[in-house]
């Protein structure tokens, strides 16, 4: 049987939809655009340009509609979407990528010392209502204290002791301090050193001492507030008598011929090195306000009686409670 | 320390963090700015394009003395203020009539600019023909072979990509396909085609001249998709306007750092990998039951040395002449006597 004859008369029926240039048409379906690199016919373009126009277009605009019918779909309540690959030509952004928020303390602390962060329910188990309850917030678990109807007192508490009072400006502290660590944190990650934080609040602190109407003069005054001045310049003499250049110039030379960094330089180095730990502050506390010296001689010395003392103390602090 | 400025309440706060850098980025926002000079032609251009690029645009009602090329610090102020990256300036001049200048910002700071010069512009209302529905995201074609080598080209094509069909989006209703903005050039004048491709080095001086420029072609159409008797429809335009015939004028190349910078990409995410973004997996896809099916690939076959049925036919016989088929033989006698023992 031939067909041939049907299919033919069933595709007269319908324009073609195939596109034929010599350049195959660029067609980037992310970006929803199509790139024609066939150079534009002079004769067309002078005999009839807006025909010539969007005969192209709409070669450019089948092709490009092809490749989208083509892509596979997904449907969705507002109907089939047609999903879309990335785009291939790249355009500049708008704005550079977003930075990584700089980490706190506390999380370059726990990096260092490889504490995983564990994440806290908002809602606490409360054994004596038997319900969930929050950790914090509106009748949180961290004002139970605060909240009980009956609150042991110490027999030796003062008179004046108010156990309410005294949880409540405890928790109060915590939240203070968690702010103040917070505001830091912010300053840390704006940079800057701390002398320079420093000199800024000096700065402050001296314009606003005189941005009143009478520039300052009638302002009360706090106990042992120094008087603000402005900076005086001051010049070395023109004329020196020869002992005292003499030994200027000699310590500067001392200085260029000297080994090695300053102390004090070396100082600031430590300083500014990125360490997590403060050691100075690590062995304060290991030593309990002893030193260094008195801890290595605790632990190294091996003097008997001495660690027993130290034992001794410890039982006796645990009796007391 | 720099000062940060701290919002006051949740609803600022909410719009900073609306403004900050995003890794996916929203879509451009362009600010149409009259200049001291605009004529009818240039107002109502304006206006038309505006009404193309909408809800995205922000036009500046009042005149405004600014000269991008002269001094772009205005465009940087009001880029900071709207959160705009794009703008259109109209200013018309007598050296430079009907111009309109795109210019394009990264980071608050112009990135590149654009001069073009309206010669011929017909509004959308000349056209009785359906218009497209504000909001809907147009197709864009471009014919001709400069915009693939010509740097001036390259540049406009970039720009009018960006200012119609920045966003990426992943997925699109195909119904909601409406019109196209076709960018078309004027024939390539034979002295480009020499000067580009004998003289590479005057390329520059070339792109400067733009009297040798062929113009550009906006043209906006709205699609008709007819059936075909396939599963792909066939189009049929229909012009909608507006229509503008632009001559190429000034620019300003991208600074190469600052492009440098914009072009960075953020890092792909794992999921978005798997998914076949970026650097692909070979021979690893998710069939439709969101299973990882890998596939194996073995090394080529060699088939001579196929172990075919064993007959004596087709033995090779141990009687043939030359010392050299001997030591072959040998060879093979050797390398059999491992297996056998």
């Amino acid at each position: 049987m031939d067909v041939s004859g049907i299919l033919a008369s069933q595709a007269s029926k319908y324009k073609s939809i195939a596109v034929e240039k010599d350049v195959p048409l660029e067609v980037d379906v992310g970006s929803l655009s199509a790139t024609d690199l066939n150079p534009i016919e002079e004769e067309g373009y002078k005999i009839d340009l807006e025909e010539g126009l969007q005969n192209t277009a709409r070669d450019g605009v089948q092709a490009l509609i092809s490749a989208l019918f083509q892509l596979p779909t997904q449907s969705t309540a507002d109907g089939p979407l047609a999903m879309l690959p990335p785009p291939k030509t790249l355009l500049p952004r708008a704005k550079p990528l977003p930075k990584p928020k700089p980490p706190t303390k506390w999380e370059r602390f726990a990096a260092a010392k490889g504490i995983q962060k564990t994440k806290k329910d908002k809602k606490v188990w409360d054994e004596v209502r038997q319900e969930w309850v929050n950790r914090w917030g509106m009748r949180g678990k961290n004002k139970e204290k605060e909240e009980q109807w009956i609150t042991e007192v110490r027999a030796n508490a003062d008179i004046d002791h108010d156990p309410v009072k005294a949880a409540r400006d405890e928790r109060k502290a915590r939240v203070a301090k968690n702010e103040k660590q917070q505001v830091q944190n912010l300053g840390r990650a704006a940079g800057g050193t701390r002398s320079d934080r420093k000199q800024e609040i000096v700065k402050t602190l001296a314009s606003s001492r005189i941005s009143t109407a009478s520039m300052g003069k009638f302002d009360k005054k706090l106990d042992g507030e120094k008087k603000l001045r402005g900076v005086k310049r001051k010049f070395d003499p023109t004329e020196e008598p020869g002992e005292s250049e003499k030994k200027k110039s000699l310590a500067l030379i001392s200085k260029i011929d000297r080994e090695g960094p300053s102390k004090q330089s070396r100082h600031n180095h430590a300083g500014k090195s990125d360490d997590v730990l403060n050691v100075r502050k690590a062995v304060r506390i290991a030593s309990k306000g002893k030193g260094g010296v008195a801890l290595g001689r605790e632990l190294g010395g091996g003097n008997r009686p001495n660690v027993r003392g130290g034992r001794g103390g410890n039982s006796k602090r645990g009796g007391k409670r | 320390m720099l000062r940060t400025v701290k919002p006051r309440n949740a609803r600022s706060k909410r719009a900073l963090v609306a403004r900050e850098p995003k890794e996916v980025e929203d879509t451009r926002t362009a600010v149409f700015v009259k200049g001291t000079h605009t004529g009818e032609i240039l107002n109502n251009a304006m206006k038309e394009l505006m009404s193309l690029k909408r809800p995205n645009a922000i036009a500046f009602s009042k005149k405004n003395a600014v000269r991008p090329f002269e001094d772009p610090s205005p465009l940087e102020f009001w880029a900071g203020k709207n959160d705009a990256s794009l703008f259109v300036v109209g200013q018309s001049t007598k050296k430079r009539p009907d111009g309109l200048t795109f210019v394009r910002t990264f980071d608050g700071k112009v990135l590149d600019m654009c001069e073009l010069g309206v010669d011929k512009f017909v509004s959308m209302a000349e056209f009785k023909t359906p218009k497209s529905t504000p909001g809907h995201r147009p197709l864009m074609h471009f014919a001709s072979e400069l915009f693939d080598t010509h740097p001036r080209f390259i540049q406009v094509k970039s720009l009018l990509l960006d200012f119609f069909g920045s966003e990426v989006i992943d997925g699109i209703h195909l119904a909601g396909i409406e019109h196209v903005i076709s960018v078309s050039l004027a024939p390539t004048p034979s002295t480009l085609n020499n000067a580009t491709q004998a003289i590479p080095g005057l390329s520059d001086e070339s792109s400067d001249d733009t009297k040798n420029l062929p113009k550009i072609h906006i043209r906006t159409y709205t699609l008709r998709l007819l059936s075909s008797g396939t599963r792909v429809p066939r189009v049929e335009l229909a012009p909608m306007g507006p229509s503008l015939d632009l001559s190429l004028r000034r620019h300003r190349p991208p600074d190469p750092e600052m492009w440098k910078a914009a072009m960075r990409r953020p890092k792909l995410k794992k999921q978005d990998i798997e998914k076949g973004l970026g650097k692909k997996k070979k021979n690893l896809d998710t069939d439709e039951m969101g299973d990882l099916r890998g596939r194996v690939h073995v090394g080529k076959q060699d088939l001579d040395k196929l172990q075919t049925r064993k007959m004596k036919g087709l033995k090779r016989g141990p009687v043939e002449s030359g010392s050299s088929d001997e030591e072959d033989e040998e060879g093979q006698k050797k390398s059999k006597r491992p297996k056998a023992s």
